[in-house]
């Protein structure tokens, strides 16, 4: 895929009575946001399965203000012969951008702390790139969406939600001994966190015109170092997963990982009244930045999901699962195989 | 005396821990360290090169003909043959950064 930006981006932030605050421009990672796009149309059937186009970075002008003043912008994928897709995403895309550019003008006093500030979306044409003179010539040679034919209500029949279900998300489901597995995982290693890989499959019914993906499995991380606060996935990790998929032979590709959030030694260490845990933000559907950072470095694709189990002192072990919505990692719902799929046996 | 092309340049194909992003490369210079190799396929496969807080993230990469990881260092020439497969492994951490 070619990323191509015809227009430059920046965030200009004003005082609360409208002075400028200065501009800064937009740099920030807009592979997420192609991913999504180009999974919701495969998944539409509307983009090939195979599809690695170019891709360009459009702006949506302010519809009162005009040029340069941006209300969203739009991520069009350019497809051979057919007409090119795309999805259109608002301007609060940019919001942690201006955020961080207040907390400097913060430091440098510029803007008292707690001081309101508002932010607009500019775009201007990019000059011409300099063509690139680095020496190595490459191919993406990726291999398409690997999804074959089932029928999604023969897995609906056999499945119970979990979670809040998003209308726009891929179904996604979770066989239950995963869950057990990783359950079991995480109370052998109370205190500390720990994890594994989730494999599966990737599941296409053209009559619904939806892909959804299968978690027929987990490979626990036997290799990464956990601490209470974090789970080291090291390069010895990712082998030992490969090696185990490949010994199983199942025609399963990676779909993502899981790891545990032992959440009751973190308020131990903060002394959190028992009320204060039931209502804290880390107990349920937390999903870090570097959480976050695992997803983008080692499962890019749109389709890649990520569970967490949560471990606290006021309840059962829960499990929360997050995934690509709109270019965003969020929290999402999914369902609970009891036992595999027909289509997967 | 070896053929011009394979004392030169070495076609590769890289990918992700995934195999989800694979790249082919034809021109993967002889005299360059591994490590250098790494560091320009993080920018053409586009994968982060650093972690949530900034630091830099390390890769190794793993040469699936030999089931090792190739120490930084190497010399192109010296550790690969044509065709060879790479695959980029990130040591990152999932972390609740309390």
């Amino acid at each position: 895929m070619v990323l191509m930006f015809p227009f430059r981006f920046a965030v200009a932030l004003f005082r609360e009575d409208g002075a400028s605050l200065g501009t800064v421009p937009v740099d920030r990672d807009w592979e997420p946001v192609y991913e999504w796009t180009r999974f919701y149309f495969q998944r539409k059937d509307e983009l090939a399965l195979d599809g690695n186009g170019s891709a360009s970075v459009l702006p949506l002008w302010e519809y009162t203000l005009g040029e340069p003043y941006c209300r969203g912008y739009r991520l069009q994928i350019a497809q051979p012969g057919r007409k090119p897709v795309a999805s259109d995403f608002p301007k609060t895309h940019f919001r942690n951008i201006a955020s961080v550019a207040a907390s400097q003008l913060v430091e440098h006093k510029q803007l008292r702390e707690g001081e309101m500030y508002s932010y607009m979306v500019v775009a201007h044409p990019a000059p011409p790139e300099e063509p690139h003179s680095s020496g190595l010539t490459v191919a993406n040679a990726s291999p398409g969406v690997p999804a074959q034919d089932a029928a999604l209500d023969t897995f609906l029949a056999r499945a119970k939600p979990s979670g809040i279900l998003h209308e726009g998300d891929m179904p996604a489901f979770v066989s239950r001994r995963v869950l057990d597995e990783a359950a079991e995982q995480t109370n052998a290693n109370q205190g500390t966190e720990t994890g594994g890989i989730l494999i599966g499959r990737l599941w296409r019914d053209a009559a619904a015109g939806e892909i959804f993906a299968e978690v027929t499995a987990q490979i626990p991380a036997e290799h990464a170092s956990g601490t209470n606060v974090k789970l080291t996935f090291t390069p010895q990790v990712w082998t030992a997963a490969e090696a185990a998929l490949r010994l199983r032979r199942k025609g399963e590709i990676y779909l993502g990982y899981w790891h545990s959030h032992p959440v009751r030694e973190w308020c131990k260490g903060k002394a959190c009244t028992p009320e204060a845990q039931k209502t804290c933000s880390l107990g349920r559907d937390f999903f870090s930045t570097d959480d976050e950072a695992v997803m983008r470095a080692a499962f890019p694709r749109a389709y890649s999901i990520a569970i967490v189990a949560n471990d606290t002192a006021f309840t059962d072990l829960t499990f929360s699962m997050f995934g690509n919505r709109e270019g965003i990692t969020q929290p999402r719902g999914f369902y609970v195989v009891e036992e595999t799929t027909s289509a997967a046996k | 005396m070896g053929n011009a092309e394979s004392v030169l340049e070495i076609p590769l194909e890289i990918s992700d821990v995934s195999g989800q992003k694979v790249f082919s490369v034809s021109n993967a210079p002889a005299n360059n360290t591994v490590g250098e190799l790494v560091h320009e396929m993080l920018g053409k496969m586009n994968l982060p090169r650093n972690d949530a807080s900034g630091a830099p993230l390390s890769y190794q990469a793993r040469l699936e003909r030999e089931g090792r990881h190739l120490n930084a260092s190497e010399r192109i020439g010296d550790a690969l043959e044509r065709g060879d497969k790479l695959t980029l492994q990130p040591n990152i951490d999932a972390g609740a950064q309390l």
